[in-house]
């Protein structure tokens, strides 16, 4: 490289630098400038040509609307068939490790279908299952996808045959060849929290408020209502679209209402 | 500190415990506190049918009354407003009555503190002030302040003892806060307030439009009314249109978002849609539409003690189409952030001859410093295709208090009004001087000033007394600091009848015991006109007795015992008769109390027996002549219905660079008004213990807010401090914020500026706030 070429380098690098320099303050300055902004960011609506709502509903507010009898495979005039086996509080509760987990799938699947994770062909809707001799219960959150990756079998009841249509024949799958409770191997047996109790309803009295978390469980109607739902906790009345309207979700860390001060200074608004 | 007597502490604990017992019992479950229900040997209890209390909408309820005690609630399945249902504050409305701070006794300000003292002596000494204050300042230096929490009775007596006996015009009401514009948009479009229609016009109707208002947590029985149509018929749509994301959005088939402040450029929007698109039902508008013009340099009610008056101009068809020209939907697309396609598309559905629509609008857009306007425009859309004043075509507003459909518009609680018409004319005066019994030279023809005007006047001493009952203005007042420093100045003393201590009963001199609802007997109207009648059922705690029985005792003392001549026992049927005679013709004609008896409510217009369930139109109202065509807006000297030229302009306040965000407020589901009944429902409280600020996922992002921090909101007004909520009920666009107002320890009006619409004096409740994260880091 010759002398006036390095010359002309150094100078070309020289003025870089002065540039950069420059571009650094004024960056500087832009970014101390906009950093107040930052806090307090530019009032989305002046000026903004649209007004839009936000891509992900509340699931606990939206979920409600989501269904109606009409939706669900729950026909007012269909044949009422015997459930071989009546779900009922206890049954559910002895699917659940704690109040709030998911429940255990209590009756035999197929290789197939734990390879390909059929379940919504059946309890998306819910029905009356042939095969189970039994409503199938509807599942609240139908959008997710891999039902076995909270719901697990029991070991032995994979890859083991459909059952016996005979709703007889099926007992001792739980209950021993004996009869008597459930087999223990059927049932995890871990010492939880107290379940939600059940009101003692007065007839025609105030709608019982909602003694379970929400979450996964928005939809109040895939659980309450129809021939599947629990018979304890089956709804009188599925044709109200709105059930949050009378039965509210209590929130846990409230008390009971206390005047936080009875003075003119806070009245005033003098006092902090 | 409020002290507690022996007794009622003994009470407190043996209430407590049995809750408290109850609950441990059933973990996760409210009971009553209430001592009876837990008890198995009780004789049935007794079913009395009210009007629920604590909304506008007016669901009919069945209660329990056992042992003196109201014991439990069922929907009235024979009411045809409620069909039987309520909501989860109706279902647990008695247990209002029975919270454990109640006020039994009277109560007078003594060194400071508020001491009991027997009741008499409080009346008298609150006689006594009355009387020296009227001698020593005159007569508008004396002033009340009611609710449509008043029963019709209660309303009618305030009006009697200041209009009539002392001859002040100083009377308002919360209303002028809640429906003030709703009133006078009314009297301006149509002439005559009350509702035109009713609530069947939801059974009818083939698209129900909500403007601003959540109708899911505010009106929930009435929304479910709709959820009931669209389940009947599926064609129905129910658009929701708003400035936040609601749960009764979730419930409508379409949400439509729009920036706070711009429904007014939507409306006209709409209008001139069906305008360009020749979608106007030409004759209906040829034979009963005026076109009018009115003011527009209104300013913002700011500081003004009396209301504009509006000057309607005759204006041409031809005008009101060049003053839609600035409302192209791309215009008003700009103005509002709603689309110009939804706005035509909004504009097709109410143009479609086919569909019946209904519109309802309730506390948003009455509150707003163009309230006025607001209704005008809603009701220029419907007159514009005619769809009015028939089953399911109906412009409809929902006051929110439990007699917002009569009490202050009829009973005369507002200081331009009388039991009928207005102090102004002097036919109305004599009518109201003859039937009192007074002269007519006692009734003055000049009004005073709105409720606002009422405070800043107590601000700058004009007034004096005050006396507040069945309200909670240290609460609902907009730019509450200002109005709790006027309230507890020197030299001003305030009266507050109440049930429970509240920020009001914070700032009064002498408190007086209120019995509340169920505890006397009393009359509601709600929005669709219906008056309903419920009797005393349990007796009212310690010394507490009725707002109308304080006010006649007051009378009394103050020696107008011969215009107050009822008897304890029947006082409500024989004020009821009284102002009956008030409205004998048709436009108004109210039912007798034997109708009321008998049963859920009974619509006015009341003629022969039969309600008048859709006003202006002959083959449902007897007051309109049937030779005018299919309707008679007889309201108006040319039997017209007013179209305004209204336009869109900007508020008192918008968000700038330094408060950079909107800031809305409203109701929820469980608690109802300033929350003083509901918040002492042990289930309604836990259900939602105090008030929050809703925040965009977006705007808390960029602030650094998480969810359930504490941040504060600070307006030019003042400041607060409120957990922040995202996505937790409601979901506001960016750069609006939300809080409930319910809360008296998070009071969200310490923030709002106190400005109001010029014509109806109702104040706004948007304004601009900033947030701030707590605590505040050093260096920022």
């Amino acid at each position: 490289m010759s002398a006036p070429d390095r010359h002309a380098t150094a100078l070309g690098l020289r003025l870089y630098l002065i540039a950069s320099a420059v571009t650094a303050v004024v960056a500087a300055a832009v970014v101390a400038k906009r950093a107040p902004a930052a806090r307090s960011p530019a009032p989305a609506l002046l000026g903004v040509a649209s007004v839009t709502p936000p891509e992900e509903p509340i699931r606990a507010e939206a979920q409600v609307f989501r269904t109606s009898p009409a939706m669900l495979a729950i026909e007012p005039t269909a044949r009422r068939e015997r459930s071989a086996h009546p779900r009922t509080l206890a049954t559910v509760r002895y699917l659940r490790a704690y109040p709030g987990a998911p429940p255990r799938i209590p009756h035999p699947l197929t290789a197939d279908e734990f390879r390909t994770d059929a379940c919504k062909t059946c309890h998306e809707r819910g029905g009356f299952s042939v095969r189970f001799s039994a409503y199938v219960p509807v599942t609240p959150h139908p959008e997710r996808g891999i039902c076995l990756q909270c719901h697990v079998g029991v070991d032995s009841v994979i890859g083991a045959p459909a059952p016996d249509p005979n709703p007889n024949a099926r007992c001792p799958m739980c209950h021993g060849a004996s009869g008597g409770p459930p087999r223990p191997d059927a049932r995890v047996t871990w010492p939880t929290t107290v379940w939600p109790q059940l009101p003692k309803l007065i007839a025609d009295r105030d709608p019982p408020p909602i003694p379970h978390n929400l979450q996964f469980r928005e939809n109040c109607l895939t659980c309450h209502a129809g021939q599947a739902a629990v018979a304890e906790i089956r709804t009188t009345h599925p044709e109200r679209a709105n059930c949050r309207q009378c039965h509210v979700a209590l929130d846990p860390a409230a008390g009971t209402f206390t005047r936080p001060v009875n003075d003119v200074a806070i009245a005033t608004g003098d006092a902090p | 500190m409020r002290r507690v007597d022996r007794r009622t502490f003994l009470k407190g604990v043996g209430v407590v415990s049995a809750a408290a017992a109850a609950s441990a019992a059933l973990p996760g479950v409210a009971l009553p506190t209430n001592p009876a229900l837990l008890q198995g040997d009780q004789p049935g209890p007794i079913w009395k049918k009210t009007p629920c209390r604590l909304c506008g909408v007016g669901c009919g309820l069945l209660v329990a009354v056992q042992n003196g005690r109201a014991v439990a609630v069922k929907g009235d399945p024979d009411s045809p407003v409620s069909k039987g249902l309520a909501c989860v504050k109706g279902y647990n409305s008695v247990q209002a009555l029975y919270g454990p701070d109640r006020l039994t006794r009277a109560k007078v300000r003594r060194g400071g503190s508020l001491v009991d003292v027997p009741f008499g002596e409080a009346l008298d000494l609150v006689a006594r002030t009355l009387r020296e204050t009227l001698q020593k300042h005159g007569k508008n230096s004396v002033a009340i302040y009611g609710s449509d929490q008043w029963t019709i009775p209660d309303a009618y007596i305030a009006s009697k003892l200041f209009k009539g006996a002392l001859g002040t015009n100083n009377v308002e009401t919360s209303t002028r806060l809640y429906a003030a514009s709703a009133m006078t948009g009314l009297q301006s479009s149509f002439g005559l307030d009350g509702a035109i229609g009713c609530y069947e016009d939801v059974d009818h109707a083939d698209i129900i439009v909500l403007w601003d208002v959540n109708l899911a947590e505010s009106d929930p029985v009435l929304f479910s009314r709709m959820l009931d149509r669209k389940r009947i018929n599926p064609a129905v749509r129910i658009i929701d249109l708003s400035t936040r994301t609601t749960r009764t959005s979730y419930a409508s088939d379409h949400t439509l978002l729009h920036a706070p402040h711009t429904a007014p450029a939507i409306a006209n929007g709409i209008c001139y849609e069906i305008v360009a698109r020749k979608w106007v039902h030409r004759e209906f508008v040829d034979q009963h539409v005026a076109f009018k013009r009115g003011r527009v340099d209104i300013g913002y009610g700011l500081t003004e003690d009396t209301l504009v008056q509006d000057n309607a101009s005759d204006a041409s068809w031809n005008e009101y189409v060049t003053f839609l020209a600035d409302y192209e939907p791309k215009r008003a697309q700009e103005l509002s952030g709603l689309s110009a396609a939804s706005i035509r598309w909004l504009a097709s559905l109410y143009g479609d001859p086919l569909r019946k629509v209904m519109s309802i609008w309730g506390r948003d857009v009455n509150q707003d410093v163009r309230g006025t306007w607001m209704n005008n425009l809603l009701y220029n859309i419907h007159l514009l295709v005619g769809k009015v004043a028939s089953p399911g075509n109906s412009p409809f507003c929902t006051p929110g208090q439990p007699s917002g459909g009569s009490a202050v518009h009829d009973a005369g609680t507002l200081t331009h009004t009388l039991p009928r018409g207005v102090v102004q004319n002097e036919e109305d005066r004599r009518r109201a001087a003859d039937l009192w019994g007074v002269s007519a030279e006692t009734i003055d023809p000049e009004p005073t000033g709105p409720a606002m005007s009422t405070f800043r006047r107590l601000e700058q001493g004009d007034v004096r007394f005050l006396w507040i009952l069945a309200t909670d203005p240290m609460v609902s007042l907009p730019n509450l600091d200002r109005y709790r420093r006027a309230a507890t100045r020197e030299d001003r003393f305030i009266v507050v009848s109440e049930a429970y201590p509240t920020p009001t009963t914070d700032v009064a001199d002498v408190v007086l015991p209120a019995a509340m609802w169920l505890e006397r007997e009393g009359i509601y109207a709600n929005a669709e006109r219906r008056v309903q009648h419920f009797e005393r059922m349990v007796a009212p705690p310690g010394d507490a007795t009725s707002d109308a029985w304080q006010m006649i005792e007051i009378a009394r003392r103050l020696g107008f015992e011969k215009l107050f001549p009822y008897e304890p026992r029947l006082h409500v049927e024989q004020i009821w008769e009284e102002y009956g005679r008030f409205h004998t013709e048709p436009q108004t004609a109210l039912p007798p109390i034997a109708a009321l008896r008998a049963q859920p409510g009974v619509i006015w217009p009341y003629v022969d027996g039969r309600e008048t369930r859709w006003r202006y139109n002959p083959l449902h109202d007897p007051a309109a002549a049937g030779n005018r065509g299919a309707f008679d807006f007889y309201g108006h000297p040319d039997h017209r219905a007013w179209i305004w030229l209204r336009p869109h302009e900007p508020p008192a306040e918008s968000p700038d660079r330094e408060y950079p965000y909107w800031l809305t407020t409203g109701s929820v589901l469980e608690h109802w008004g300033a929350g003083s009944m509901t918040q002492r429902v042990p289930i309604l409280h836990r259900a939602l213990p105090h008030a929050y600020v809703e925040i965009n996922a977006e705007d808390a992002r960029a602030l650094r807010i998480r969810n359930r921090e504490t941040v504060r909101l600070v307006s030019r007004r003042g400041s607060l401090e409120l957990e922040a909520r995202i996505d937790y009920r409601s979901q506001p666009p960016q750069g609006v914020v939300f809080v409930p107002w319910f809360d008296e320890a998070r009071p969200v009006n310490r923030l709002t500026l106190d400005a109001s619409c010029p014509l109806s004096g109702q104040p706004d409740t948007k304004c601009a706030v900033r947030l701030e994260r707590l605590p505040v880091r050093s260096g920022t």
